[in-house]
């Protein structure tokens, strides 16, 4: 082939590949549903077609597999309600009527925030898909009443409070963005700080920062000790970045490739897992403590095989929550071998959470990793998750409608939760427990001491 | 706390009773070289700048500079290069000017300056129980002088000094929290205790005391862990009595390289960022053990001031913008 075929040849198997990549997250994730819900609201929630209208369409539950999954998720246990509900005639008591859905509370405690859902949104780093949205992302969910995370590596990439691109916002742009739609008595502001960032001394930047200030004295800015993250537990942060970014970031990161030597459009950016043992952590934590009285302190894990062990660090040292991606959670850059094969399914993390509550542990534990609707959530705190956080679904919602589109796709969710919750009888999430959930399947019927529901 | 005096700060300097605290904060660091110098130590000119500085404080943020296109950081404090020096000359000390950009909270502390001075000692070979009797001997030396020769100027101020003769007593951090506990005031433990509490027991003594043996995640990363006692680190702070707080920090440094290692992640931090530090510990230096004494909080002690401010020139503090 000549040498210009050549060139040709590798540019279409390239879109010819990225076109298969886009096919692939259209066809495993609930794209659909989410855009559905990100344009209509609750409106989404009952599955009438163009075609079918009320009164005529004959409607009943999809029984077959989408996809054939190779580990099991949520998806493989349902809600069981009760006839006999004694918690909903509590309910009436209180109301002097009938309870219904609407009557659910749904306000939450997660890692010393108010929040008017059990979810926060997850954090997303420095990537542009992210990044660039990060303005609707940030105002969806302070109008929502929930908690946002920022990633690591913003403020390295995209400057604290000076631009490095002229059309990106900065790290300050991104937290003010949604801190300045707060309504004052919920959410909070969950700020990573990588190896990188620390160079940089990011969270001393934010507690000194005299326009947080405020929020820090009202107490809705945590700091997150991140110990990585479900799409790649085990390895660093990975993104890709233009030359002249590459050259600016050139030492405090690792580039395979020199971008003083070597010319390319991207350079591929790595970032440090960071080392730890168990006295590592616990004297990180109290040093936080002691620098930084005065934010909350959470910790963001990855799908890691002795979670249980972090878990009771956690607790022993007081820390606000604890954030598990499981492996299945969401990513901007991961290699593939490690989507494939590296740590727990977010369900096995799920298990680890029991396991801990079982023990007695009382830390907020939040939970994430593809987890997109209202049965995921129940489900998660019936198991004994304080709350879930989302990362795609709003990445999709707000490339729908913007801030709005997170808006509709948070009342959606909302109802949800309410409908699933009242029809288990119960119209506190506190209530929901582990005689909520049965399984489809026996050996995780077994392992989560559920009912299996044939049996 | 009074904005427009620190704006104007060049009009406060003239006033009779800001003259005279400048007077008796000059006469207390000649008192003070007085000792060190008798006691074998050399005096060396304070870094200013350098490719990294001591991490460990809290909250503050360091000031960073552009150094021929890389960054330096300006002395938040003295830390790693009193180390180096210890191991050229074995004692040594210097008045070293610190610059942390603390919170907005510290700006009503009473207590914390953005610009400071610290007399930073360190002497190769010793223990931080020689630390703590060097300390001592130093306040005590310092506080005769003041009785002896700064009577009349302090009393001026209406200031009467009370006695400081060692050994002064020594609590521990556990020892410390249960104290403070059974007035009704908890501390979690594993923090530095918060300057109201330490304020309130500093309130309950009538001469300086020490406070050692903080919990590991508490301090910097160069407090030497005891190897004897896990988790309990080998440093120390003297506490001003009469509710005048913090006087110094000290501590035994943890001088080999592969603890250091795994102590600098406590900060969260890539160790490459200490390069020639962590290459100096690799070669090997000899432990050491030192502490810093603030030179304005030592005036504040001896003069009875209400701030810390009002015992400095061209005071700076927390988020005010003043010459």
């Amino acid at each position: 082939m000549s040498e210009p075929l050549a060139k040709l040849f590798m540019k279409v198997a390239s879109v010819r590949s990225a076109a298969a990549a886009g096919r692939t997250f259209l066809e495993s994730y609930p794209v659909d549903e989410i855009i559905q819900k990100a344009k209509h609201g609750k409106d989404a929630l009952y599955p009438f077609s163009d075609l079918d209208e009320y009164g005529r369409a004959l409607l009943g539950a999809d029984i077959s597999l989408r996809q054939a999954t190779r580990f099991n998720t949520l998806d493989q246990l349902v809600l069981l309600p009760p006839v006999f509900t004694p918690k909903r005639l509590e309910k009436m008591t209180e109301l002097r009527r009938e309870p219904l859905y609407g009557d659910v509370s749904l306000e939450a405690t997660v890692g010393g925030f108010r929040s008017k859902l059990p979810i926060t949104m997850a954090s997303m780093g420095s990537t542009e898909v992210a990044h660039g949205a990060s303005d609707h992302l940030g105002k969806g969910a302070a109008e929502a009443g929930i908690p946002m995370g920022l990633g690591e590596n913003i403020a390295t990439v995209w400057g604290y409070a000076k631009r490095t691109k002229p059309t990106m916002p900065t790290f300050k742009q991104r937290l003010s963005s949604y801190l300045d739609a707060l309504d004052g008595s919920h959410g909070g502001v969950v700020i990573q700080q990588s190896v990188e960032d620390a160079f940089d001394e990011l969270w001393n930047k934010v507690y000194t920062d005299p326009d947080v200030e405020p929020f820090v004295r009202k107490g809705l800015v945590a700091f997150e000790v991140k110990l990585g993250q479900g799409a790649k537990p085990g390895l660093g942060g990975e993104t890709k970045v233009s030359r002249e970014m590459a050259r600016s970031l050139k030492g405090k990161y690792y580039f395979p490739e020199d971008p003083d030597a070597v010319e390319r459009d991207l350079y591929e950016r790595h970032s440090a897992p960071g080392t730890y043992t168990e006295e590592i952590l616990r004297a990180q934590l109290r040093s936080l403590r002691n620098n930084f009285p005065r934010v909350r302190i959470w910790v963001k894990s990855g799908p890691f095989r002795d979670l249980l062990a972090l878990f009771r660090v956690a607790s022993q040292e007081r820390i606000d929550a604890v954030l598990v991606d499981g492996k299945e959670g969401g990513t901007g850059m991961s290699p593939v071998i490690a989507l494939k094969d590296l740590g727990l399914p977010t369900l096995a993390c799920l298990k680890r959470i029991q396991d801990a509550r079982v023990e007695g542990h009382k830390t907020p534990y939040v939970l994430s990793g593809r987890l997109f609707d209202g049965g995921h959530i129940v489900k998660s705190l019936a198991l004994g998750a304080t709350a879930v956080s989302f990362g795609r679904p709003f990445i999709v919602a707000a490339g729908v409608a913007g801030a709005k589109g997170v808006h509709n796709f948070l009342e959606a969710t909302e109802v949800e939760i309410r409908m699933l919750a009242s029809s288990l009888g119960k119209y506190a999430l506190a209530d929901l427990s582990l005689e909520d959930v049965g399984s489809l399947d026996r050996h995780l019927a077994d392992a989560l001491n559920i009912p299996f529901v044939y049996a | 706390m009074p904005v427009e005096e620190l704006r104007s700060s060049y009009r406060l300097m003239r006033e009779p009773r800001i003259r005279r605290i400048l007077r008796i904060q000059a006469a207390l660091g000649g008192a003070i070289r007085e000792y060190l110098n008798g006691q074998g130590f050399t005096e060396l000119l304070p870094p200013i700048i350098g490719p990294v500085t001591d991490p460990g404080i809290r909250g503050a943020k360091q000031v960073t500079i552009d150094f021929y296109g890389r960054e330096y950081k300006v002395m938040s404090s003295a830390i790693l290069y009193k180390q180096m020096m210890a191991a050229s000359l074995g004692r040594v000390y210097f008045f070293s000017p610190n610059v942390r950009l603390e919170p907005l909270e510290t700006a009503s502390t009473g207590r914390h300056l953005v610009e400071f001075v610290q007399v930073d000692v360190e002497e190769a070979g010793a223990t931080y129980e020689d630390a703590m009797r060097r300390a001592e001997d130093l306040v005590a030396h310092v506080s005769d002088f003041a009785k002896t020769h700064l009577g009349a100027e302090l009393a001026a101020g209406g200031r009467t000094l009370n006695g400081a003769a060692p050994p002064f007593p020594r609590l521990t951090y556990d020892e410390a929290l249960d104290l403070l506990e059974t007035h009704g005031r908890e501390v979690s433990y594993g923090v530095e205790i918060p300057w109201d509490h330490e304020e309130f027991l500093s309130a309950l003594f009538r001469e300086p005391f020490f406070i050692k043996d903080y919990p590991r995640g508490s301090r910097g990363f160069y407090d030497r862990e005891d190897p004897d006692r896990p988790g309990v680190l080998r440093d120390f702070d003297l506490i001003y009595p009469e509710g005048y707080g913090e006087a110094i920090s000290g501590a035994e440094r943890e001088h080999e390289y592969g603890k250091v290692i795994a102590r600098l992640r406590e900060t969260g931090e890539n160790p490459s960022k200490y390069g020639w530090y962590l290459e100096m510990l690799r070669e090997g230096i000899p432990p050491s053990s030192g502490f810093g004494i603030g030179v304005e909080r030592l005036t504040r002690y001896v003069c009875g001031l209400q701030a810390v401010w009002e015992a400095r020139p061209y005071p700076k503090v927390a988020g005010v913008v003043s010459p």
